[in-house]
């Protein structure tokens, strides 16, 4: 167990009337009363709907909310004093507070989410996203039995997607995580999740909570501790996932949280990575995606523009980053007319693994080297939006697995670089 | 010891549930008989029964272990006559013990006389003594009590060509109360009992008395009248004396059976029962709290019965849906333990023979407001047979030794009423009064000294209940108020041990003096107040201001 000040002495008094529990949900949360309502209550519903017989408790790390969020999650209690909307559940069901002593962050949350796990014996856990206000009973249905009824480590999701939404997930994120990890896990960075207590308690006690570069993005590194160590894995269809709408300025930020911590996870998982051959498919319990195919607009001007300009303008830092074949490339590829503009697959795939050797020997400070990315990735997406405008749900799961076998192809290249560069 | 002449003495008894036919037998026929039980007085007396509560010794064939009553004015000759009944009354009285008998109101058995002439003709006088249609369509919608063995409330009697009433076994059929001449019958009955002494009824069945269509049947205001009219009658005439309701009803529906006073002085609190026995398994004290809070105020003068386990199956009637699957599968997954809606066990094998869980439920019994009743053979733990049919595997012979029928009968083993109970765990050789006599840690031995303690003062019987809720949902705990009296109760409803913060600051400066070793505990603060309990572990506290 950690430091004292870890958990704070109310939160060790709230645990011990809990006790011993067989499901735990935990909900991070910072300022969410406008969508946490309905979760919790989704959740309340699940756990009577689906566990009934269950020991359960909900446990929200909360980061100093003040908009009355922790006050909105502790409302639905069930006991003796104070009956929820089903008067007639079997048991209590616990739901507990605490804001977490660090400032508002991710890690935080779930690092008491674990600690709470590991307190109570927690057999079955899930972390639900606070903000997804598409979340139904049933999710932690989907999320937990696996873990209670056929002994998974961990549960993944899936979910209905408009075909251009996630696109850092299945234009990077899930092809390289398949490509050197093994497993074809399509989301690796996910918000809603189930775990064994087992895995947590492991997790709990490695040394991740201290590293800044990692602190970000704990959730990816939870998914590849849980494959390194081998542990039973499978995902989940959820059903939709709701739509939120992404700002530009927004790129930079969800890089640092996903590929950042990816990038940093290959150095200790390298004696994995570096021998896995091939990827395997995992247990799917329902489709492992599906696709909303309605029109949306999109800019492409703007996003060619992006792509340009940050070519030409990093051109000094690209040097230090890619190598010249694949920056002469870009660079042919950034003067190529707006109708013809294409960002082949190949070539995106140096680009991220030159990134990511680069960012192993840390050739500049790692974070410029996040940023960097930025414009690359756009170029990536508006590639990919243009190809797909009138692909079909087949279509675009094509172009995604032949992004995926090019990441596996060219994983030697990956291991060449990182070689050639330590 | 005389009897006590307080009106209410019902509030402070001990009741001990006893078939005649189980306890002993004192000549030497198998069967267990008045004389019998007079000799076994004293064993009570010893263990703080004040008070036993006989099931059905009547005539009868015995169809539905007594139930089914064809005299209501003699005793059944494989008890004794008359006279042993009488004997065994006063005996009973000079040890300070009163005696309930059961009365069963709502039918006869098919043998009765009175159903006999019935069913003659069309033109009998007593005709109307029952419930006759000549279709089965009558009253449609009312339940069946007994699911496993009834198809129907009406049954064909092809001697009167006509279908009559019976909301328990066929051969029981339903008296009709809205007969006057049945109602005074029946009276006229009551007082045959009285008069020669009797303490108090338990009136079996009550909420069925009259039927009405478009109902379901039960709890009409019909049938309180009715009671209502008895309990009058019993005031004027036998002042002091009991009626005690057995009516298996969710606690709105029983509130109206007290009256204003004026109805019967106690009802069983079926809903209770079953909750105690789910909040154990659950470890969680919600089903036990929240019937409690949903019991409604009861007259002054009026007390439930509690009980854990009784004759009859554990009853799951009063129950929601997912709690009888739960309990089902918690204490019945082997499908022959269940019985209509229940499940026919004995206390000591639902909890496993575990002496802890044992002594935890008799606590609550002990201590929650009511009257407690103690089945006979649970205050030594004694097993069951659910090889025999419907619930005569809870009625087995009692086991007073480890020798010869253990200690129940000279009688050869095959002319029992009922086989022993002859497993390694639960047998005679191994589950005795003897043996537990002679060791003084025996479960006998702890519940005397329970029942000690519990008769030590008037507030548990009496007094008010304060429940506390602490955090921690795997303690029950209350206070017990009367005057100037408090006890604090608290018990640990999981098989771990538990910490549990008590806010006791009404009770500020109250030191905890825990009553069975009478040893104090730190006086209570402004600070909640830290208990740490073992598994299963209880602790009643006298609060003491000094």
């Amino acid at each position: 167990m950690a430091e004292d000040t870890f958990l704070t002495d109310d939160f060790l008094r709230q645990l011990i009337n809990v006790g011993e529990v067989d499901i735990l949900v935990g909900l991070p949360t910072h300022n969410n009363a406008k969508t946490v309502g309905s979760i919790v209550k989704a959740i309340q519903s699940g756990i009577l709907r689906w566990f009934p017989r269950e020991r359960a408790v909900i446990i929200n790390a909360d980061g100093g909310s003040r908009d009355g969020t922790p006050e909105l999650v502790t409302s639905i209690s069930i006991d003796d004093v104070r009956r929820g909307p089903n008067p007639y559940a079997l048991r209590t069901l616990h739901s507990i507070s605490t804001k977490y002593a660090a400032s508002p962050a991710v890690p935080a949350a779930f690092r008491t989410i674990l600690a709470a796990a590991e307190l109570l014996q927690a057999k079955a856990c899930v972390v639900m996203s606070p903000e997804s206000s598409s979340t139904e009973d049933e999710w932690i249905s989907k999320l937990l039995r696996p873990i209670r009824n056929d002994g998974f480590d961990l549960v993944t999701p899936t979910y209905r997607r408009h075909k251009f939404e996630g696109v850092l997930i299945t234009n990077l994120l899930y092809p390289m995580t398949r490509a050197l990890y093994g497993l074809r896990l399509r989301e690796p960075y996910a918000q809603e999740f189930g775990f064994s207590g087992r895995l947590g308690g492991e997790f709990l006690s490695q040394n991740v909570w201290d590293d800044g570069a990692a602190g970000s993005g704990i959730e990816l590194r939870f998914t590849l501790a849980a494959i390194t160590a081998q542990h039973r894995i499978c995902q989940s269809f959820l059903g939709q996932k709701d739509h939120i709408e992404q700002r530009g300025s927004d790129l930079v930020p969800a890089l640092r949280q996903t590929v950042g911590p990816l990038f940093s996870a290959l150095a200790p998982d390298f004696p994995f990575w570096s021998t896995a051959v091939g990827s395997q498919p995992l247990l799917s319990i329902g489709p492992d995606h599906e696709l909303l195919l309605d029109l949306v607009r999109v800019n492409r001007k703007r996003l060619r523009e992006m792509f340009t300009t940050g070519v030409a303008e990093l051109a000094t830092v690209f040097q230090s980053i890619l190598s010249p074949d694949t920056l002469a490339e870009l660079q042919r590829v950034a003067h190529v007319g707006e109708n013809d503009f294409a960002y082949p697959a190949e070539l995106w795939v140096k680009t991220v693994y030159e990134f990511a050797a680069s960012y192993h020997k840390s050739v500049i400070s790692r974070d410029h080297i996040i940023q960097a990315l930025a414009p690359l990735f756009r170029g990536r997406a508006l590639a990919f939006l243009m190809e797909q405008r009138n692909g079909s749900e087949q279509d675009v799961e094509n172009c995604i697995e032949s992004l995926c076998l090019e990441f596996e192809r060219l994983k030697p290249y990956l291991l060449q670089m990182w070689k050639s560069r330590e | 010891m005389p009897l006590t002449q307080d009106v209410l003495w019902y509030k402070d008894a001990i009741i001990y549930q006893v078939h005649v036919r189980t306890f002993y037998d004192s000549s030497g026929d198998g069967i267990g008989d008045f004389q019998g039980l007079e000799q076994k007085l004293a064993y009570l007396q010893d263990l703080g029964i004040n008070a036993i509560w006989l099931m059905p010794f009547f005539p009868s064939p015995l169809r539905d272990d007594g139930y089914d009553i064809a005299d209501y004015n003699a005793v059944h000759s494989s008890y004794g006559t008359l006279e042993d009944f009488r004997k065994l009354l006063d005996s009973a009285h000079s040890r300070g013990i009163r005696v309930i008998i059961e009365m069963v109101l709502n039918h006869t058995s098919d043998q009765h006389p009175w159903f006999q002439e019935s069913r003659s003709s069309q033109d009998n006088p007593r005709r109307d003594w029952y419930v006759w249609s000549d279709t089965d369509h009558r009253y449609k919608g009312t339940r069946i009590i007994f699911l496993d063995t009834e198809k129907s409330n009406w049954a064909w009697d092809p001697i009167s060509k006509s279908y009559y009433w019976h909301r328990f076994f066929s051969h029981q059929p339903d008296l009709n109360y809205d007969n006057p001449a049945v109602r005074e019958q029946m009276w006229n009955v009551m007082k045959f009992w009285l008069e020669m002494g009797v303490d108090a009824f338990r009136l079996d069945a009550v909420p069925y008395l009259v039927e009405r269509e478009g109902t379901n049947c039960e709890n009409l205001p019909e049938t309180h009248a009715i009671l209502k009219d008895f309990r009058k009658r019993l005031d004027e005439q036998f002042p002091g004396r009991m009626l005690l309701a057995e009516a298996n009803q969710w606690p709105a529906d029983l509130r109206p059976y007290f009256g204003d006073g004026d109805e019967f002085h106690m009802a069983f609190h079926f809903p209770l029962m079953p909750r105690m026995f789910m909040g154990l398994k659950l470890e969680d004290r919600k089903p036990i709290t929240e019937i409690l809070q949903q019991t409604p105020e009861i007259p002054p003068t009026c007390q439930w019965s509690l009980f854990l386990r009784n004759h009859d199956e554990l009853t799951l009637e009063m129950v929601t849906d997912i709690e009888r699957d739960y309990m089902y599968d918690s204490y019945a997954e082997n499908k022959t333990m269940r019985l209509n809606l229940g499940i026919r066990r004995r206390l000591a094998p639902l909890l496993d023979n575990d002496r802890r869980r044992i002594e935890l439920m008799n606590g609550m019994l002990m201590s929650l407001p009511g009257t407690p009743i103690v089945y006979y053979g649970d205050e030594i733990g004694m097993g069951d047979n659910i090889n025999l049919g419907d619930r005569n595997g809870v009625r087995t012979p009692m086991q007073w030794s480890g020798g010869w029928n253990g200690g129940f009968s000279t009688a050869e083993p095959d002319r029992l009423y009922a086989p022993l109970i002859q497993n390694p765990v639960y047998g005679y050789p191994a589950v005795n009064v003897v043996s537990q006599v002679g060791s003084g840690h025996s479960l006998l031995h702890w519940m005397q000294s329970i029942i000690a303690v519990r008769s030590s003062t008037a507030v548990f019987g009496r007094g008010s209940i304060d429940f506390l809720h602490p955090a921690n949902h795997r303690i029950l705990a209350y206070v017990r108020r009367l005057g100037n009296e408090s006890v604090l109760v608290v018990n640990n409803l999981s098989g771990t041990a538990q910490a549990v913060e008590l806010d006791l600051r009404r009770y500020k400066g109250n030191i905890p003096i825990e009553m069975f070793g009478k040893n104090i505990f730190p006086r209570v603060g402004e600070l909640p107040y830290l208990l740490t309990l073992g598994p299963y572990q209880f602790f009643w506290f006298r609060l003491r201001r000094i």
